[in-house]
């Protein structure tokens, strides 16, 4: 596993590196200014934005033979994804760290940036919620469909991951009444649920991936 | 003999290709090399596959070290170092990074031993593979394959592309490994001539199906092309030729035992074969 999750590492690194200097200039600019839209905006795509990274980066091991030279190592396909899985949810951490620097920064500087600051928590948890949904939603498809189609994949899996955090967000807005505690409920119920598709969807990439041939 | 390797009736069929790998049996044993030959898409790259499990089988059994290899069985494949042609690695990473990925992967990564052989094939370590020439990567790819003290090496065209000087050197690489009489290698090309030159058996194949394997001694010493007139070909003995080719003023025709064909027919002129002429007369011959 280990030698897996450097390999991930190593396919995310350049990439991230570029990302990284890009949202810490954003984020100095966002501390800068005090705008509660730019603040949200930046913490969602600093979470989707790292988790896309690590996500896209299994493409890059089929433009050479490494895709299919992985099976050849005394590591198990199941394995194999578990990895991405993982690597996933760590890019996903870093994504956080940004952007809790980013709020944290702008607390001290400016006071609380929220009209009200348990909506931090409904923002991380939306952040977190669209990422796993569209990691959930790319690598089975990934495999399923090959990498050649691995750009419409990632398109259609953040659009749903989107869509879904979205209508959840809808259905709770509806059926509970505004507060403190519905707020609290609403980000467990779209953290739960995420990361049961994110689980869930696991076990059938690998089912998938263990069909697959190269 | 003990067999490092062994493939027995293996079927593969890609529908959509209508290629299918028939009923393909041979085996490798400790301390040997196989040449594997066949032209492009005879099927030799399917039934690596086939052995690595990157292809599914239809039918078959394969034996590795005696047993049937899953994907759960980690330790068989710990033993396996494999070469493909062409870029194994991403071309993003250096070969210090793909030194640290193997490290956390094979239990016996051997990382003196990595750096030896970068050191030997004279491959820079903070370049970025993707600058490396295609024997550079060649040679990288077998650096890789025997730095965790393998026992069966299976290279698929690992010499292809490469000047015969690099070859050469690739080729005495592979001696080298086998100077352990526990160590063996599948070797599937189509240059020929670097089969001759190391390998201890060929197996033949063509459209899929195994046309035979050989040993290269029996090959080199027995084996042989006569070179008849239409009339002499007539008299031939069926059970002597096993193929024949027909050329403009003479037809060739491929024995098992030039010795024998040659006290038999005394009038043909009879030649030692290459295992390149072996293979056209096998591939585009016409057999009895």
């Amino acid at each position: 596993m280990k030698g897996l999750l450097k390999n991930n590492f190593f396919a995310v690194c350049s990439n991230a590196k570029v990302f990284s200097l890009f949202m810490l200039i954003l984020g100095f600019f966002v501390v800068a200014v005090i705008s509660q839209p730019l603040l949200i905006g930046y913490v969602l795509l600093s979470m989707i934005g790292f988790s896309i990274n690590a996500i896209t980066s299994i493409k890059k091991e089929y433009i050479s033979k490494w895709g299919k030279y992985k099976l050849t190592l005394p590591i198990k396909r199941a394995d194999i994804i578990k990895s991405h899985f993982i690597s996933q949810l760590m890019w996903l951490l870093v994504g956080a760290i940004f952007a809790g620097l980013s709020i944290g920064l702008s607390w001290v500087l400016h006071g609380c940036p929220f009209d009200n600051g348990i909506d931090t928590i409904s923002i991380f948890a939306l952040g977190i919620s669209i990422s796993l949904f569209t990691g959930a939603f790319f690598f089975p498809l990934f495999y399923l469909g090959g990498e050649e189609r691995s750009d419409v994949f990632l398109i259609i899996s953040l659009l749903c991951g989107s869509g879904i955090a979205l209508i959840i967000i809808s259905l709770l807005n509806f059926y509970l009444a505004p507060g403190v505690s519905t707020i609290l409920l609403g980000a467990a119920i779209l953290l739960i649920c995420s990361l049961l598709v994110f689980a869930l969807s696991f076990p059938l990439t690998v089912d998938i991936y263990n069909k697959k041939e190269y | 003999m003990d067999n490092i390797l062994e493939l027995q009736q293996i079927s593969k069929t890609f529908p959509k290709s209508h290629f299918t790998l028939d009923k393909l049996s041979f085996s490798l044993p400790y301390g040997a090399i196989l040449g594997f030959v066949g032209e492009n898409g005879a099927g030799k790259t399917t039934t690596i596959g086939c052995i690595l499990n990157t292809v599914k089988k239809d039918s078959g059994t394969i034996k590795l070290f005696g047993k049937e290899m899953l994907d759960s069985d980690t330790d068989i494949r710990n033993k396996i170092g494999v070469v493909y042609d062409g870029e194994n690695f991403p071309g993003f990473w250096t070969a210090k990074q793909l030194s640290q990925v193997m490290e956390g992967i094979y239990a016996q990564w051997d990382k003196a031993l990595f750096q030896k052989y970068l050191e030997d094939f004279r491959l820079p370590i903070t370049q970025k593979i993707k600058d490396y020439s295609r024997g550079m990567t060649m040679k990288l790819a077998t650096a890789v394959a025997l730095s965790h003290h393998p026992q069966l090496l299976i290279l698929d065209e690992a010499t292809s592309g490469l000047d015969p000087i690099m070859r050469d050197e690739m080729l005495d690489v592979f001696l080298e490994f086998m100077q352990e009489e526990s160590h063996s290698i599948l070797l599937s090309s189509h240059i020929t001539s670097d089969l001759e030159k190391v390998t201890d058996y060929i197996t033949f194949i063509h459209n899929g199906k195994l046309i035979m394997t050989v040993s290269k001694n029996d090959l080199v010493y027995n084996y042989a092309v006569m070179r008849c007139k239409e009339s002499q070909f007539i008299a031939l003995d069926p059970c002597d030729i096993i193929a024949y080719r027909k050329r403009d003023f003479q037809i060739d025709v491929l024995v098992s035992n030039g010795k024998e064909a040659q006290r038999k027919y005394k009038n043909i002129v009879i030649d030692h074969v290459s295992v390149d002429e072996i293979m056209l007369l096998l591939v585009k011959g016409e057999h009895v």
